[in-house]
């Protein structure tokens, strides 16, 4: 194996993933509680909960229908048990269908087809349990580089966000775009506010400028909409306790972690990362655990959170190795720190160093290193929705 | 020397961000650019949290980054912690919306 390579599992669909999960789906809130029984039976399956997936309007049928298809075709994932409980909106078995054709085992259990919950979890353990053994015995092989997917978000940014750790996580994604032909994504459009025209400038065309441009006029319509000022959310009060003082110094922070090179499109939340190499933006809220969420369902491998103050922001399926540059963070949240680049900041070393410090660290994870949220079970699972329930 | 823990991102900025306690009283040599600038900070600021480089009136800009991060909402004059206190954003200011929409949120 060389440089240009790691160790992923390969899939029908051409895509490689870096780590080998089951998981368990639920398709309505009145599946979770099955969904995630189930899910504590069977060594390593993750379990897929959340509100969604009835009484939505359209769009939101879709967000929610693409989000959970996202996780279940994931390059991460062997295998997927759908699990409804009647008739929804978003159909079981459809889902169970559209992540076959991806050629991953899959497979539909209904709550009401089996006549309740008792023969819906056997039947869901079962199926999981058979997914999980085979999974287990698929081995890593060589894969380029260019496969992977580096997916960027920022969490509980301060002051330090923009002036360090920011910087690291730009050179490394840009890193893997340029040296090696992958993929890069970032997101939370509501931090672009105050950015957005150097922002656009970076669009590979006049349509992705004006699209970039459009979404974020759409978000400062969507928020001044509720007749509220917008200042009572952002900054958060963790992000002022940091120093961050308005919504625009936040932004230009966050920027910041997405460099300086083209922007190739901006896709819909939770839609598939395309495959062709370059930077992406996903048009997310700047809510971490929603935005997070739909950089998994678009498929990134793995995700770079950079933090100020420190999060247990994770994704289970997505590893998200955390780094930050607050010597002071460092300190106060060990166990959300995977890369400590402070001396970056305060001390002696050099951004090419802190970069080198995470770079590493992404590598040593494709190729099979738990991360800290991994070893410790942490996730979060929030898929965005944008209108109301009826 | 200027002060390597006080920031200055653009030599446009008025704000430097502090990477270390500062106290009241204590004069402070900050870099903007090629130059050099003496500051006497004006009150106690955190880790991380920003002083005023020069005087800003009441209503100017607030400049970090190259770019606007607000307004001032009263004079700061340099050497005071600039945040929330003192600084207002404008962007999502539903607070702001003229009648017609705030009418047809309320419909």
């Amino acid at each position: 194996m060389n440089d240009n390579q790691f160790l992923g599992y390969e899939r029908d669909d051409g895509s490689v993933g870096i780590r080998n999960h089951t998981v368990i789906v639920s398709t309505a809130p009145y599946a979770n509680d099955t969904v995630k029984r189930a899910a504590d039976i069977v060594e390593d399956a993750i379990p897929i909960t959340h509100p969604l997936g009835r009484c939505q309007t359209k769009p939101d049928v879709f967000q929610t229908y693409r989000t959970l298809l996202g996780y279940a075709t994931h390059p991460n994932t062997y295998g997927a048990v759908v699990v409804a409980h009647a008739g929804e909106i978003v159909d079981g078995d459809e889902l169970a269908e559209d992540i076959a054709e991806t050629g991953r085992p899959s497979d539909s259990v209904n709550i009401h087809r089996e006549k309740g919950v008792m023969n819906a979890l056997k039947r869901t353990v079962n199926s999981a349990q058979e997914m999980a053994q085979d999974a287990s015995a698929q081995k890593r092989v060589p894969s380029d580089m260019s496969n992977l997917t580096f997916g960027i978000n920022c969490a509980t940014s301060d002051t330090t966000s923009g002036l360090c750790q920011h910087k690291a996580t730009a050179n490394a994604v840009w890193r893997l775009i340029d040296d090696y032909g992958g993929r890069g994504c970032f997101a939370e459009t509501p931090e672009f506010f105050g950015g957005e025209n150097e922002l656009s400038e970076r669009a590979v065309n006049d349509e992705v400028k004006q699209e970039i441009l459009e979404r974020v006029e759409h978000w400062d319509d969507r928020l001044q909409a509720t007749g509220y000022d917008v200042r009572g959310a952002q900054p958060t009060p963790d992000n002022m306790d940091g120093g961050l003082t308005t919504i625009e110094e936040k932004s230009l922070g966050a920027l910041v972690k997405s460099g300086d090179g083209p922007i190739q499109d901006i896709i819909d939340y939770g839609a598939k990362i395309p495959r062709d190499s370059g930077m992406y933006i996903m048009d997310t809220p700047g809510h971490g655990a929603e935005s997070v969420t739909g950089i998994g369902a678009g498929g990134a491998h793995f995700m770079v959170i950079s933090t100020g103050q420190g999060h247990t922001l994770s994704n289970a399926v997505m590893p998200t190795i955390k780094i930050t540059g607050n010597p002071g963070s460092a300190e106060r949240v060990p166990e959300e720190t995977d890369v400590d680049v402070s001396e970056a900041l305060v001390g002696d070393e050099s951004f090419d160093w802190a970069t080198d410090q995470l770079w590493d660290e992404i590598v040593d994870v494709v190729n099979g290193k738990v991360t800290l949220s991994e070893a410790l079970g942490e996730s979060q699972f929030a898929i965005h929705r944008i209108g109301p329930s009826t | 020397m200027p002060d390597r823990y006080l920031q200055v991102v653009e030599p446009t900025d008025n704000v430097a961000t502090a990477l270390r306690e500062l106290e009241a009283g204590e004069t402070v040599s900050v870099g903007v650019g090629d130059e050099e600038r003496t500051v006497e900070i004006a009150e106690d600021v955190i880790f991380g949290h920003k002083i005023a480089i020069e005087d800003i009136a009441s209503g100017e800009t607030i400049t970090k980054y190259g770019k606007s991060i607000g307004n001032a909402t009263e004079d700061i004059p340099a050497g005071t912690w600039v945040h929330v206190h003192n600084v207002e954003s404008n962007y999502g200011r539903g607070d702001l919306a003229d009648d017609e929409q705030a009418k047809v949120v309320s419909e």
